[in-house]
């Protein structure tokens, strides 16, 4: 039995993705989930499994019917659903009254229901948020009933506020397979058997590093999965380290370089970090250049030697201001402050 | 410290020139051209060292300024001075390749280290800029017509809170408060877009909610329209009912029955051999059957037509439904977009900055309490003294407030230092100046006075100069007017009999 796995599709988000690409980014994420469904047709994956959150919000009729008419063009595959946080079943919600095609799936209950698959030998679990938040911990008491030779479990959540569930207990709940959704990044939570695929789009821009579906196959030998990444674009955080050499436009230059390495599909986002010539004021403006950046953020200080600066002025102001500041954590407010007043104070020197 | 022998070997206009001083105040008077800034700025180079600047700046430095023409290998000087018993030769040659430093003791003939500060322990702490900002008193800096009374402020806060004229205190705020500004200005754009895209959010919400009205109002009309047409049928199908009870089609039915009946009644007459009986007979079946078929018929269509009305305005009513609903939905989600656009990143960051650039300033400014605190109430207090000395009583007290402005009371009044005559604010100026001089440095430094008594009355520079010889002060005045001469000699002459000060 063939089944691919995804979740977080977010479809109808419209993340914030740089200057250059936010604009079509609500429909790049329907191309990507297009392109899964192409994979489950050319491969006649025999189950797509959609693990919570298709949907960025209450999906619209329009979009049920779109994506049902994508389901629909699928000849082999049988998709299983479940609603997630953001697409949960509100009492007005379209989900409750929508009529899919026969090849879909939903398990759209508050309590574990399932579909089944004789001809797969296998049955598919699962249960849908009818509000936005479950704090109860739903999944600590499922279990795998036996009803057919290969179960599988479809979960959204996973944190305080969405269904918190303890790994070792759903470990051992005896799913061949627990395909989870809500935490964005990839993860592993047991080889081959607890897998969150992460949003098969990064929609935010924290969602950093590469974003795919789960790929995998159950055989009386056990399951075998394989994750593929499959998502258009990347969220980067580059963390660029500033020397006391460093000007805005060898910074400039830095940026680009490493832009052009890791990709111009991507989405930026550049922290510049460490200590900068204090004579030197770095103009991020001016970095960015037309780079698809995010933006930059400046957290570098000047290289002032407070300790010295203070020794040789004891009695004058600046040393009687460095004094005010003492222990203060670098990258603190105060830090930055110190800093600001040192400046403005070396600046007005005659 | 006392300064007892300057020669300058070449300095500028000078060259080859000794001059001769003492103790106490003195005047070395020269005409304009002499060269009396001249040596005020040779006794500068050789206390504190002249360096020659880099870049451009340098053409315009004093180390320019006074290089020799001729023989710039000259460009050098000594100055003999007593300090705290002792007497000292410095010596010093400024020339690009000769430059040389020497400090010698002459009691013993030790010879000291100016590199390693054994100068600057002998001056008591005494650096070049608090030297330009109290003791040694150059031709008025500030030009006339220039905002003196905002320089005066600026000098006077400084002066007390930086602990020296190294940094200027007002200069940093302000440097803290302008980056402040463009941050706050920074943030104010980021806080305005964010709320344009929340105010579009509340829009889109709003035209929805309009929508959402309007179909509500669509569909109460519906209800009501369906309901008027259904009661206005169920009324006339009662009535229907009423006249012919056997149902729609009777009447037709029975119209067309009696028709037949003519009919056959006219075959009948046929067979009977009546001919007009037939004609009639069988014309009035006709008619009757003819209107009794479409009569029947009309009540069939009628009945068809309003069931196909009844299916429509359901349909009708259905669309509305689904249509608000999906406009419901679109509402919460938007208004659930609403609620989660929260402050950006960018935005936190610029408050952070803010933040900083205030705590910056408040810091500063205790900082500057702290030591300027002690001291400026010191230095008011000495300043008022010697204010009211050079004044004669005039005014008794002169106070720098907390922005660094000065007021000066005059037993009735306070008045602010800008509303003064230029030569009062000079006064308060040299006040400061003397008072702070006094307090800041631990060897009493010469007092070098360089033609700034320019805007002082006869009376007003009799008391300055009374009050200079009260002090145990080494005062050079440098002028280029007899009368500081006539007036000094005068006083020393009713205190004691002086002698003209020593002079080549």
């Amino acid at each position: 039995m063939k089944f691919i796995h995804i979740a977080d599709v977010h479809l109808g988000a419209r993340p914030d993705a740089g200057p250059l690409y936010s604009k079509a980014r609500p429909r790049e994420l329907w191309d990507t989930f297009e392109r899964v469904l192409q994979v489950c047709e050319d491969e006649q994956t025999d189950l797509l499994l959609i693990a919570g959150d298709l949907f960025h919000r209450q999906p619209l009729v329009r979009e049920l019917k779109e994506a049902d008419y994508l389901f629909s063009e699928l000849t082999h595959t049988k998709v299983v659903l479940i609603a997630g946080n953001h697409d949960y079943i509100g009492k007005d919600s379209n989900y409750r009254t929508f009529s899919w095609g026969g090849n879909v799936y939903p398990l759209f209950g508050q309590r574990l229901q399932y579909a089944d698959f004789p001809e797969l030998q296998t049955a598919v679990y699962g249960l849908s948020y009818h509000t936005r938040e479950i704090s109860r911990p739903l999944y600590d008491t499922v279990s795998a009933p036996g009803l057919r030779r290969y179960e599988i479990l479809l979960a959204h959540g996973g944190d305080e506020k969405h269904i918190p569930f303890d790994r070792r207990i759903l470990e051992k709940s005896g799913f061949d397979y627990v395909a989870l959704g809500h935490i964005h990044k990839p993860q592993v939570l047991q080889e081959n058997q607890m897998i969150y695929s992460g949003a098969l789009e990064p929609v935010d821009k924290n969602d950093t590093g590469k974003h795919g579906y789960v790929k995998g196959m159950i055989t009386d030998h056990g399951v075998q999965t394989q994750w593929v990444p499959c998502a258009s674009r990347e969220y980067i955080h580059l963390q660029i380290p500033v020397s006391r050499n460093d000007t805005t436009g060898s910074l400039k230059k830095r940026v680009a370089e490493q832009i052009s390495e890791y990709g111009n599909e991507n989405i930026y986002k550049i922290v510049l970090d460490g200590k900068r010539d204090q004579n030197v004021s770095l103009d991020t403006e001016r970095m960015a250049g037309d780079w698809n950046i995010l933006e930059i953020l400046d957290r570098t200080s000047p290289d002032y030697d407070f300790e010295k600066l203070r020794a040789e002025n004891r009695d004058s102001i600046l040393g009687r201001y460095i004094d005010r500041f003492r222990g203060c954590r670098e990258g603190s407010v105060e830090y930055q402050a110190l800093c600001e007043g040192v400046e403005a104070l070396l600046s007005s020197r005659q | 410290m006392v300064i007892t022998e300057l020669y300058i070997r070449n300095f500028g206009k000078l060259s080859e020139v000794h001059f001769y001083l003492r103790d106490g105040v003195q005047v070395i008077r020269g005409d304009n051209e002499f060269g009396k800034t001249t040596l005020h700025a040779f006794v500068r180079a050789m206390l504190f060292g002249m360096e020659r600047g880099r870049g451009r700046a340098a053409s315009r430095d004093a180390f320019s300024r006074y290089e020799p023409w001729d023989n710039p290998g000259g460009y050098a000087g000594v100055m003999r001075f007593t300090c705290g018993g002792r007497s000292f030769r410095l010596e010093r040659n400024f020339a690009r390749q000769t430059k040389h430093t020497s400090l010698i003791c002459e009691d013993d003939g030790e010879e000291l280290s100016v590199e390693h500060g054994d100068l600057e322990m002998l001056l008591g702490g005494m650096t070049g800029e608090l030297f330009d900002n109290t003791v040694s008193i150059g031709q008025l800096k500030a030009r006339p017509g220039q905002e003196l009374s905002d320089a005066l402020a600026n000098y006077a806060a400084n002066y007390y809170e930086t602990g020296g004229g190294e940094y200027d205190l007002s200069a940093a705020l302000k440097h803290l408060e302008e980056k402040r500004k463009s941050a706050q200005k920074e943030l104010r754009a980021e806080v305005r877009a964010s709320e344009e895209r929340r105010q579009n959010l509340l829009q889109q919400c709003r035209y929805l909610e309009e929508d959402m009205k309007r179909l509500d109002q669509e569909y109460k009309d519906a209800v009501q329209n369906c309901a008027e047409d259904q009661t206005e049928e169920e009324v006339a199908s009662r009535s229907v009912r009423k006249e012919t009870s056997p149902g729609v089609y009777a009447r037709g039915l029975v119209l067309a029955a009696a028709g037949l009946l003519a009919i056959c009644a006219g075959l009948a007459a046929l067979t009977a051999g009546r001919t007009g009986v037939l004609i009639v007979c069988l014309m009035a079946g006709v008619i009757l059957a003819t209107a009794g078929v479409r009569t029947a018929a009309a009540d069939a269509r009628k009945k068809n037509r309003g069931e196909s009305e009844e299916r429509k305005q359901v349909w009708e009513l259905e669309r509305i439904r689904s249509e608000q609903r999906e406009k419901r939905i679109r509402y919460e989600n938007l208004q659930e977009q609403y609620e989660e656009s929260d402050r950006s990143e960018r935005q936190l960051r610029l408050e952070e900055k803010c933040r900083a650039l205030e705590k910056a300033a408040s810091e500063l400014e205790k900082a500057a309490r702290v030591t300027g605190d002690g001291m400026e109430r010191r230095v008011n207090r000495r300043a008022s003294e010697i204010f009211a000395a050079v004044t004669a009583g005039r005014y008794c007290t002169l106070e720098t407030g907390g922005q660094g402005e000065i007021t000066v009371w005059d037993g009735i009044r306070k008045i602010p230092a800008g509303r003064l005559s230029r030569g009062t604010i000079e006064q308060i100026y040299f006040s400061i100046r003397m008072a702070a001089s006094e307090i800041l440095s631990e060897e009493p430094m010469p007092v070098i006075l360089d033609d700034v008594f320019a805007f002082y009355d006869d009376k007003r520079l009799e008391s300055v100069l009374k009050w200079l010889s009260r002090q145990e002060k080494q005062v050079i005045i440098l002028s280029c007017h007899r009368r500081e001469e006539e007036i000094l000699q005068s006083i020393q002459g009713a205190s004691r009999s002086g002698d003209r000060p020593d002079e080549t």
